[in-house]
């Protein structure tokens, strides 16, 4: 069986999975970009730790790299 | 009755004696500024009070009862303000008051009366928006209001005023100024203005001792007057005052600065007397004659010599 | 009483709004999901990556497999999730210097202690009821009867077990060294210390690893329950101890 098939085939018991992260990744973006004072590293670095590092990427970022409310 | 007495207070970080015997007395209903150089121990002294550290030796007495470092018991009767106030910066000042409130044992009603009385009082009434987005201004008011909640019988405030702006300073002072009639409030600085409007009572605190303590009438009036300011319209009479043979007994111990002059004397009244006189004689008109209040900047730099 | 119930409803505030409640609910849920899902499908993904012509027999998946996931999950990721978002809750108030307003008011420094194991073991305890009612969910949806695996309550009780014995860790931990980093790096080094004792076989029987290393062998029956009763003593000990020790250093601690 082609890898494709098996995805598109699976796809509708995986979507939970897909919304959990997407909400984890989307919350800490939107976070990333209204807040821009971390404890350390910059705008662009948070982007792409929360956009391409699944999970532990929002989460890293939401523990540690989260600044002081402003 | 003294509302706080601090007795030979003694304090050592490494080999740096901060404080070295250290005795002060404040009365009831008294607003009692603690001056000192910065580094004289002054924060030192209101955490030991406040029981977060603890010291070599000495006694506190809050209301009467012993302060022991570690326990929290007297700290009932304290309002505390640390110079830089910090809180929890994801809430309201509402609902910081309220955890206040409720961690002192405070009925609901009773939280509900008393954050409405002093958000109002410190001008935060109505202000939605969570503490971290706070100016320093601010957050001073809302550490005025926590330490007010409870309703201590005496506040302590660390430096209020040094981290704020003009604006800022004004605001804390007036409010601390309307607080006065229901608690005795202490208040370390290092601002010589803010304690001559504020406060009745003054201590001077070097070298890890109170080296002056007193209403500040008492502390000028020991430090008696001995200077007479004279100014005249034009520099011509104030040369030709200075030029005057009768004057020039007075004019031993004088310091001239543009149109002015500042004569000392031993005994002022004498002095006064005969400058007046002389001046009579002269037909020499000064467009002002005072005798000069001793200064508190004065009485402060003699007193940490 | 009250304060203590005021300060524990403080920390779960604290929770919620610097995002740490939507964090551990949604990586726990995830967790939930993935676990059955994983057991089920592997096989098949396995088989869809192999070489074209190789053979290899892979049984059917069971709720077993499921279960089995689920412990693995938990017991390596969740648990350092936990941990981490754990590991500020003293370093935070240290750091920014919160406490010395809450105490010079005349809360008590045990209750702070308390409040916050509390506030933690609940947040735990929550994240862990919908990670295992998630991943109860769906496996019974794909194995029906069989979701009820012998052992298993034993097991997801051990495992709590342990997480609430890694939180009061986590708080002594906060409490003698003062930053985040620092925290992690006590339990981390309290964990490491319970791996390297499992090898003296003496120790194994009453190691509290056992009760997160333990749950998969007890689910295939290579363990009996009973032998997890010593490492869950030893636990309950050590959590107590851990919380009365941080009470104790914490009334020494400077502000």
């Amino acid at each position: 069986m082609h890898n494709v098939d098996l995805f598109l085939k699976y796809l509708p018991v995986f979507i939970p999975v897909l919304i959990i992260e997407l909400v984890l990744m989307l919350t800490a973006l939107i976070h990333v970009l209204r807040h821009p004072n971390y404890r350390f590293g910059n705008k662009v670095v948070w982007i792409l730790v929360v956009v391409f590092i699944q999970i532990i990427g929002p989460v890293v970022y939401f523990v540690f790299g989260r600044g002081e409310e402003e | 009755m003294n509302i706080l007495e601090i007795e030979g207070l003694k304090k050592k970080f490494g080999s740096h004696q901060v404080l070295d015997g250290l005795t002060i007395h404040v009365p009831e209903h008294s607003v009692f500024g603690f001056l000192g150089k910065n580094g004289a121990g002054k924060t030192t002294t209101m955490k030991i009070v406040l029981g977060l550290l603890k010291a070599d030796a000495g006694e506190i007495r809050v209301c009467g009862e012993r302060a022991v470092y570690g326990q929290t018991k007297t700290n009932r009767f304290i309002g505390y303000l640390p110079d830089v106030p910090e809180f929890y910066s994801y809430m309201s000042a509402v609902e910081y008051l309220r955890l206040c409130g409720r961690i002192t044992g405070m009925s609901e009603k009773e939280i509900r009366r008393m954050s409405g009385e002093l958000l109002e009082l410190v001008g935060l009434k109505g202000v939605k928006k969570r503490i971290g987005g706070y100016s320093r201004g601010m957050k001073q008011r809302l550490g005025i209001a926590q330490a007010l909640f409870h309703e201590p019988k005496l506040l302590i405030c660390d430096e209020p005023t040094s981290a704020l702006d003009p604006v800022g300073r004004r605001e804390v002072l007036e409010i601390m100024e309307q607080v006065r009639e229901k608690t005795t409030v202490i208040f370390s600085t290092h601002v010589l203005s803010d304690v001559e409007r504020i406060c009745d009572r003054v201590a001077v605190l070097n070298d890890g001792k109170s080296v002056m303590e007193g209403t500040l009438e008492e502390m000028k009036e020991k430090h008696k007057k001995d200077s007479l300011l004279l100014e005249f319209p034009r520099k011509e009479l104030l040369k030709q005052f200075v030029e005057e043979p009768i004057f020039q007994n007075l004019l031993s111990r004088a310091k001239l600065e543009g149109c002015q002059v500042i004569i000392h004397a031993k005994d002022i009244e004498q002095a006064e007397a005969e400058l007046i006189r002389g001046l009579n004689e002269t037909r020499l008109m000064p467009s002002r004659l005072e005798i000069l209040e001793p200064s508190l900047e004065g009485l402060f730099m003699e007193a940490i010599q | 009483m009250r304060a203590y119930t005021a300060y524990t409803a403080k920390e779960l505030t604290e929770f919620t709004r610097t995002y740490k409640l939507l964090i551990i609910g949604l990586v726990f849920l995830l967790f939930g999901i993935m676990s059955p899902l994983a057991a089920k499908f592997m096989p098949e993904l396995l088989t869809s990556f192999m070489p074209e012509g190789m053979q290899i027999t892979i049984a059917d998946p069971t709720a077993l497999d499921s279960w089995m996931q689920f412990e693995k999950n938990i017991s390596q990721i969740g648990l350092f999730v936990i941990v981490i978002v754990m590991s500020g809750m003293m370093a935070g108030e240290y750091s920014r210097g919160t406490l010395v307003n809450i105490l010079t008011k005349g809360l008590p420094r045990r209750t702070v202690i308390l409040s916050k194991f509390t506030a933690a073991v609940l947040l735990w305890t929550g994240a862990y009821l919908v990670c295992f009612g998630t991943a109860y969910a769906y496996t019974w949806f794909y194995w029906r009867k069989t979701v009820n695996t012998p052992g298993l309550t034993e097991a997801a009780f051990a495992l709590w077990f342990f997480g609430v014995f890694l939180v009061a860790v986590t708080i002594l931990g906060g409490v003698l060294v003062r930053t985040s980093y620092g925290t992690l790096l006590f339990t981390g080094l309290a964990v490491v210390a319970q791996f390297l004792l499992n090898m003296i076989p003496k120790v194994e029987k009453y190691n509290p690893i056992q009760l997160a290393a333990g749950g998969t062998p007890l689910l295939q029956g290579q363990l009996e329950a009973g032998s997890l009763v010593k490492p869950m003593i030893v636990a309950g000990a050590c959590t107590v101890g851990c919380v009365v020790a941080a009470c104790a250093v914490f009334h020494k601690k400077k502000l």
